[in-house]
């Protein structure tokens, strides 16, 4: 049975979202119409795959590796290009009912702020900064390890977005990502997303040889999450009133509830659409909701950042 | 992480096409429809249908294409290892009650078809085959469709071999589509497109096998989605009944390229 008094809702740098479960970047976000189905699934905000200025075609096959406990994968950012994606999400007839967080990806700040200058006047909520893809070469974390390239592509982008929020996508293997968060900030980013994918390598033993085309890619899944906890966690301590998305490993609404306890205000959903497709959503709804009547929460909002507290 | 198997046999079937039998290392379970991921170590990985599989014997049709099929083709051979990801998507849809299906293949896509015919032999169900070759070159498989389906009628392109004409032209001049309890077709889009619209306008339950860029292969990476109802061939597919596919403006007509553009299906 769920309770209709508890209350789901959150505000997101000023966004108000439905409920705190996020379709998270880089996971069917290609159209509005697989975007369209999340939001039926129940999500709370929805998420692009990152769009670049000029068109990308991605990695070869193999692009995608599951593992037992987590899945590796290296698609390469393959993208129309902003000027198509406009075309295609903004120039149609379908509309979503929920929030739509864009992400851009570039290799410097003018690159960033050529594709906001694209898309800062179509029908979006916020803006995603890929600063953290571990197997781009040129971008993400390429670009993003640097906390003095942080600030400056964040500026480049807020001379676009005025006035809609900006969140930086944080990689945990950066020397410190408290100074890298600290430099989004002074330079007018509004939140985080943490974390990306962990840079890794897998081997098949018989063919003795890596798996990926690209060897290198990225380690998602319950592999990463205690590693995203912690970095949910370290942001929280330092920036208490800045939003985070968590992101990493989330399969289940119990660890959905680990991130917001961590200080996530949102929680993203990533690739345990792998094993558990659209119907995640629901589960961690109808998990978190009953979890929140019996723990005595009348608001999600209350639970955030609650690991935090002395006593 | 991989499903390892050898190559026991390969069988020569057109110039172009070719039989490769696995044995596995282990006993997996499919359904007719449903495909593998075959990765070649450091050449790449291409999606294949299943064309049989009977305890640990694998069969797998494999078309000279690309860069992939041209090595398999030239480097593969009896006991090369293989190493397979699957099997995935939603296999053909069979009813208990059925008790007469009709096939309609085009090319090599009748792979997934002879699989299913066998299964259908299995189940009791009596079933009828339409395949359509462009040339009696490039003709195989028909006396294995003809040992599990009760008639088998081939067409050919060029007249070379059985009815000049297209597979579809066979639905006029060789059955009666009301005959049958369901058809199931697997080819090139834009037969299975005239196989969909004429069982559809009859009410006679219809499947396809479609195909499109597979990437992840898991249903994450969206590449392979179908508008405007944003299914996936990986996942939610590759089998579609002609219900769902009829509501689909890509059916028939865009796949997305590598970089998730749009492109027209008949420049694939």
């Amino acid at each position: 049975m769920v309770n209709l008094s508890v209350n789901l809702e959150i505000n997101l740098a000023g966004i108000r979202l439905r409920n705190p479960i996020v379709l998270a970047s880089g996971i069917l976000g290609v159209s509005m119409s697989l975007l369209k189905r999340v939001e039926q699934a129940g999500a709370g905000a929805v998420t692009t795959k990152t769009i670049t200025l000029n068109p990308r075609q991605g990695y070869a096959n193999p692009v995608f590796v599951d593992l037992e406990y987590g899945f590796l994968n290296a698609m390469g950012l393959p993208n129309p290009g902003v000027d198509y994606f406009v075309r295609e999400f903004f120039e149609g007839c379908e509309r979503l009912n929920i929030p739509l967080i864009v992400s851009i990806g570039g290799g410097s700040a003018e690159e960033f702020y050529e594709i906001c200058a694209r898309i800062c006047k179509c029908p979006m909520d916020a803006v995603e900064l890929n600063l953290s893809c571990p197997h781009a070469k040129g971008y993400g974390l390429e670009v993003g390890a640097d906390p003095q390239h942080v600030y400056d592509i964040v500026r480049r982008v807020r001379k676009c977005f005025s006035n809609k929020p900006i969140f930086v996508k944080l990689s945990a293997t950066v020397p410190s990502i408290v100074e890298v968060a600290e430099a989004a900030l002074k330079a007018g980013a509004s939140g985080f997303v943490a974390i990306n994918t962990v840079r890794a390598i897998a081997i098949d033993i018989y063919a003795k040889k890596p798996i990926l085309s690209n060897v290198y890619g990225g380690l998602s899944g319950p592999a990463i999450k205690p590693i995203a906890v912690r970095v949910v966690y370290e942001l929280y301590e330092n920036f208490k009133n800045v939003p985070i998305i968590g992101v990493g490993g989330v399969d289940s609404w119990e660890t959905a509830v680990e991130f917001l306890l961590a200080g996530a205000r949102a929680v993203g959903i990533g690739s345990a659409v792998v094993r558990r497709d659209l119907e995640i959503f629901n589960e961690i709804l109808e998990g978190l909701k009953r979890y929140l009547e019996v723990e005595g929460y009348d608001r999600v909002s209350d639970i955030v950042g609650l690991a935090h507290e002395v006593v | 992480m991989y499903l390892y198997g050898t190559i026991s046999d390969v069988v020569e079937l057109t110039p172009s096409v070719r039989l490769y039998e696995i044995k596995l290392y282990e006993r997996i379970s499919a359904s007719p429809g449903q495909f593998l991921m075959l990765w070649v170590p450091r050449i790449g990985e291409i999606p294949l249908s299943i064309a049989n599989l009977e305890d640990r014997g694998l069969w797998l049709i494999i078309a000279k294409k690309g860069r992939v099929t041209t090595f398999i083709h030239e480097n593969f051979d009896r006991g090369t290892r293989v190493f397979l990801r699957g099997p995935l998507g939603r296999g053909f849809s069979v009813k208990k009650e059925f008790r007469k299906c009709l096939l309609v293949a085009g090319g090599y896509g009748l792979a997934p078809l002879y699989f299913l015919a066998r299964q259908l032999k299995d189940c009791g169900i009596t079933c009828d085959a339409l395949l359509g070759f462009k040339s009696v070159r490039e003709m195989f498989f028909v006396d294995e469709f003809k040992g599990v389906c009760t008639n088998v009628y081939v067409s050919t392109d060029d007249g070379s071999y059985g009815f000049k004409g297209l597979v579809t032209d066979l639905l006029d001049t060789s059955v009666t589509l009301e005959a049958y309890d369901a058809v199931y077709t697997s080819g090139k889009e834009l037969m299975m497109l005239e196989v969909v619209n004429r069982c559809s306008r009859r009410g006679i339950r219809v499947e396809a096998s479609l195909e499109r860029l597979i990437k992840c292969g898991v249903g994450i990476c969206g590449l392979c989605s179908l508008d405007p109802l944003g299914l996936r061939v990986c996942k939610d597919g590759p089998i579609f009944t002609g219900e769902v596919l009829l509501k689909l403006r890509d059916f028939g007509r865009y796949w997305r390229d590598e970089h998730g553009r749009k492109k027209s299906i008949e420049e694939r």
